[in-house]
């Protein structure tokens, strides 16, 4: 089962939203969460800090989330940073440029804790395999 | 009664931050009226409806969601150049944005909005088909019948229907195709539901083609509901480091404070050495820096951007010149200047006026201008700028101006003033009359800038928050109203003078300078007393006189003062200093020409005078000083 100190990084341009995801991670035991708000700063936090997971918004300006995981996969450093890709879409061709790109997860928008928090143990489950 | 539970809280969140996306994103629709094809314009509209929607999908707003859902794909299509834009259908988009507002006003009572009228999600997906779409009023009686239909149909896509993400993955990874075409057959009842609405609104519409002329009646809701956000906002966001600051300095405080008991303890028991009072004098010295950083401090935690509430207005410029058949750009400048919050929020009345006025009655009519040989385009601009401790909001119009004496003549047709009155005024207060309660320039309201509220309002509300408010106008060039405002009501700089043994605060922004008055340069200029300042006969007023008090004595000191209107001094008997002081209001009674009171150093209350009040409510014989007192004192 994951460290409930596991040092997440929620990455979201709308700050609502940002406080929605950090309030459902708490619910599922996660309280160590630090929020970025695109996908730069995002990258530049990663860098310089331990992270352990990502949960990110596709459609943000100046960086969207898929560059971002783009970025996660081409770091030698981050590169094994388990990414969850929280998207309002639903379609075949995000879901497909998303798991080309390396997500380790996809959840829609909007979800419930326990949703989250199958998608996390379906991650997880994968990490320790 | 809430239909937020524990919810509360977000729900804030979410108002507050989508409205600002809101205003934003209507604001790139104006400009995007400019420049249709614009790739960054339609992304950033695409993603504030992208982001609305999100959130109110967690806070289960249905019919946002469902309105939010179509505005989106209509600009995802814009945006990957699958459809293009018409402008006829800005009217149909423009009015989504209205209806997504009212939906913010019934959360913000904790309400459920209601699904959007059937007849603009019809529109929008007769739009989304590629289709020029009308708001015709006519689609109306339709709603009971598509409204239901157009709820349920969206809601799917964007909640329940949800890919087998690890197994789809899985399968990328191991390359073996077969769950994929399950993946696609979810999303697939999305395009079918608009072609069921569609079928309804064809049915309603009677010329779907005739849409250059928007009904008025879902026009004038957008309007509504944009009041209906901007009034009840209880919560403020707040820069980190400006948070920060207070904390430090309520601490840095804190330690002051304990460093003055230590030395009261040693006072109390006697030691009075040099040392000891010289400590005594250095910890007040440091809270008085303190307090003044801390009070500044707190200040700027209520400092906002008045682009919050500028962002506001082009919408409202544009709609309004599209109703009058105008071509109006209001442009905005000095959008960061900042400004306390409550000021914003009474600011927003008087603003909304003016930009109105700006356009209903400042500018021309497009063959009006082209026959001026102006370009058919009128620019409105609105600007703020901090100029000292002040803060200058100004609203210039390249229209036709103002003509002094039609105003005059208006005034006295409407009894307003007398003719003999009306000649001895000079061009500048000719201007001032139309603030007059009861002065319209037209003959017949109109019922765009009219709305009950005057020009006489405008200026009231101004002067309630210390401020003023002048006008400069050419005539077939333009007009400007330029409003001055303190940054904060907060603390005030006053100068505390003494009349009659008794303190009075007048605000230190309205003195220029402080002279000793000297019997032999007084003057009698008909009847009154005066002055020469550097060249200037200034008329000087006691301030006992003004009070409607006895002098005491004859008054050593003039005050040299400036009002919107006019420069004078004020004559009083000594002075105490200046002092940064909080103004409280008087409970119950409200004496005239005082704003308040506060507490001097020494504990005893000193009134705050309110110059204007107290100027106009005084008749000039009463206050000017008989020049016959001074020259007694000489002789």
């Amino acid at each position: 089962m994951a460290d409930s100190n596991m040092r997440f990084l929620v990455v979201d341009d709308f700050s609502t939203m940002r406080r929605i995801v950090r309030n459902l991670l708490k619910e599922l035991g996660f309280s160590n969460v630090e929020e970025a708000e695109d996908g730069q700063v995002a990258l530049h936090k990663l860098k310089n800090g331990n992270y352990e997971f990502v949960v990110t918004d596709w459609n943000m300006p100046n960086m969207t989330g898929i560059e971002l995981l783009r970025a996660i996969r081409a770091d030698a450093q981050l590169k094994h940073l388990p990414v969850l890709m929280v998207t309002a879409e639903a379609k075949k061709e995000n879901i497909i440029e998303a798991a080309t790109a390396g997500a380790s997860g996809y959840v829609v928008k909007p979800f419930t804790a326990a949703t989250l928090d199958e998608k996390l143990k379906k991650i997880f489950a994968n990490m320790n395999k | 009664m809430s239909e937020f539970g524990g919810m509360e809280d977000l729900l804030q969140d979410f108002l507050t931050e989508s409205s600002e996306l809101l205003s934003e994103v209507d604001n790139k629709l104006v400009e995007l009226e400019k420049r249709p094809n614009d790739k960054n314009l339609l992304n950033d509209i695409f993603r504030g409806f992208h982001t609305i929607k999100g959130g109110a999908g967690f806070l289960n707003v249905e019919a946002m969601v469902s309105l939010c859902h179509r505005t989106e794909n209509l600009f995802d299509k814009l945006r990957n150049g699958e459809l293009t834009l018409s402008l006829e259908n800005m009217d149909v988009i423009m009015a989504a944005t209205g209806e997504v507002r009212e939906m913010f006003g019934a959360l913000s009572q904790k309400r459920q909005p209601p699904p959007a009228p059937a007849h603009i999600l019809a529109a929008l997906d007769l739009v989304l088909q590629g289709e020029i779409a009308a708001l015709a009023p006519v689609a109306a009686p339709a709603a009971p019948v598509a409204a239901p239909v157009a709820a349920p149909a969206t809601a799917a896509p964007a909640g329940g229907s949800e890919p087998d993400w690890q197994n789809l993955y899985d399968n990328l990874l191991d390359k073996a195709p077969t769950p994929v075409p399950a993946v696609a057959a979810e999303p697939a009842p999305v395009p079918a539901a608009p072609a069921v609405i569609e079928g309804e609104a064809r049915a309603v519409m009677v010329e779907p083609m005739q849409s250059l002329k928007p009904a008025p009646a879902p026009k004038t809701q957008p309007q509504g509901g944009m009041q209906q956000v901007a009034a009840p906002e209880t919560t403020i966001r707040i820069d980190t480091v400006r948070l920060d600051q207070v904390l430090n300095l309520s601490g840095e405080i804190g330690l002051t404070k304990n460093r003055l008991t230590t030395l009261r303890s040693d006072i109390m028991a006697g030691k009075m050495d040099t040392g000891t009072l010289k400590a005594l004098d250095e910890a007040i010295s440091q809270l008085d820096l303190l307090v003044g950083d801390l009070q500044n401090a707190v200040m700027k935690t209520r400092m906002q951007p008045i682009g919050r509430l500028f962002q506001k207005y082009p919408r409202l410029a544009r709609d309004l010149a599209r109703q009058l058949g105008k071509d109006v750009e209001l442009v905005l400048t000095g959008e960061e200047t900042e400004l306390d919050k409550t000021m914003l929020e009474d600011l927003n009345d008087p603003l909304v006026h003016l930009v109105r006025n700006a356009v209903d009655h400042g500018v021309e009519t497009i063959e009006e201008r082209i026959a001026a040989g102006k370009s058919a385009k009128a620019v409105v601009e609105l600007s703020a700028t901090q100029v000292g401790d002040h803060i200058l909001i100004e609203i210039t119009d390249d229209g036709r101006g103002m003509r002094p004496d039609v105003i005059r003549k208006k005034a006295i047709e409407k009894g307003l003033i007398d003719v003999e009155t009306a000649n001895s005024l000079d061009e500048k207060q000719s201007l001032q009359l139309i603030f007059l309660p009861g002065f319209s320039t037209k003959d017949q309201i109109s019922s765009i800038s009219g709305r009950g509220v005057g020009m006489d309002v405008v200026k009231t509300n101004i002067m309630k928050l210390n401020g003023r408010i002048d006008i400069n106008s050419a005539v077939g060039e333009g007009s400007r109203f330029s409003i001055s405002l303190p940054l904060t009501l907060a603390i005030l700089p006053v100068l505390v003078v003494r009349v009659c043994d008794q303190p009075f605060a007048v605000p230190l922004a309205m003195v220029r300078e402080i002279i000793p008055i000297d019997a032999k340069q007084v003057q009698e200029v008909s009847g009154r007393a005066t002055i020469v300042v550097r060249d200037e006969i200034l008329p000087v007023k006691s301030l006992a006189g003004l009070l409607g008090w006895q002098e005491t004595q004859v008054p050593h000191f003039g005050v040299l003062m400036q009002t919107a209107e006019h420069s004078f001094i004020l004559a009083v008997d000594s002075f105490v200093g200046r002092d940064d002081v909080v103004i409280k209001p008087l409970q119950n009674i409200r004496p005239n020409g005082v704003a308040g009171a506060t507490l001097s150093g020494d504990g005893s209350v000193v009134l705050v005078l309110d110059m204007e009040s107290l100027l106009a409510s005084s008749t000039a014989d009463a206050s000017s000083l008989k020049t016959s007192r001074f020259i007694t004192h000489a002789a």
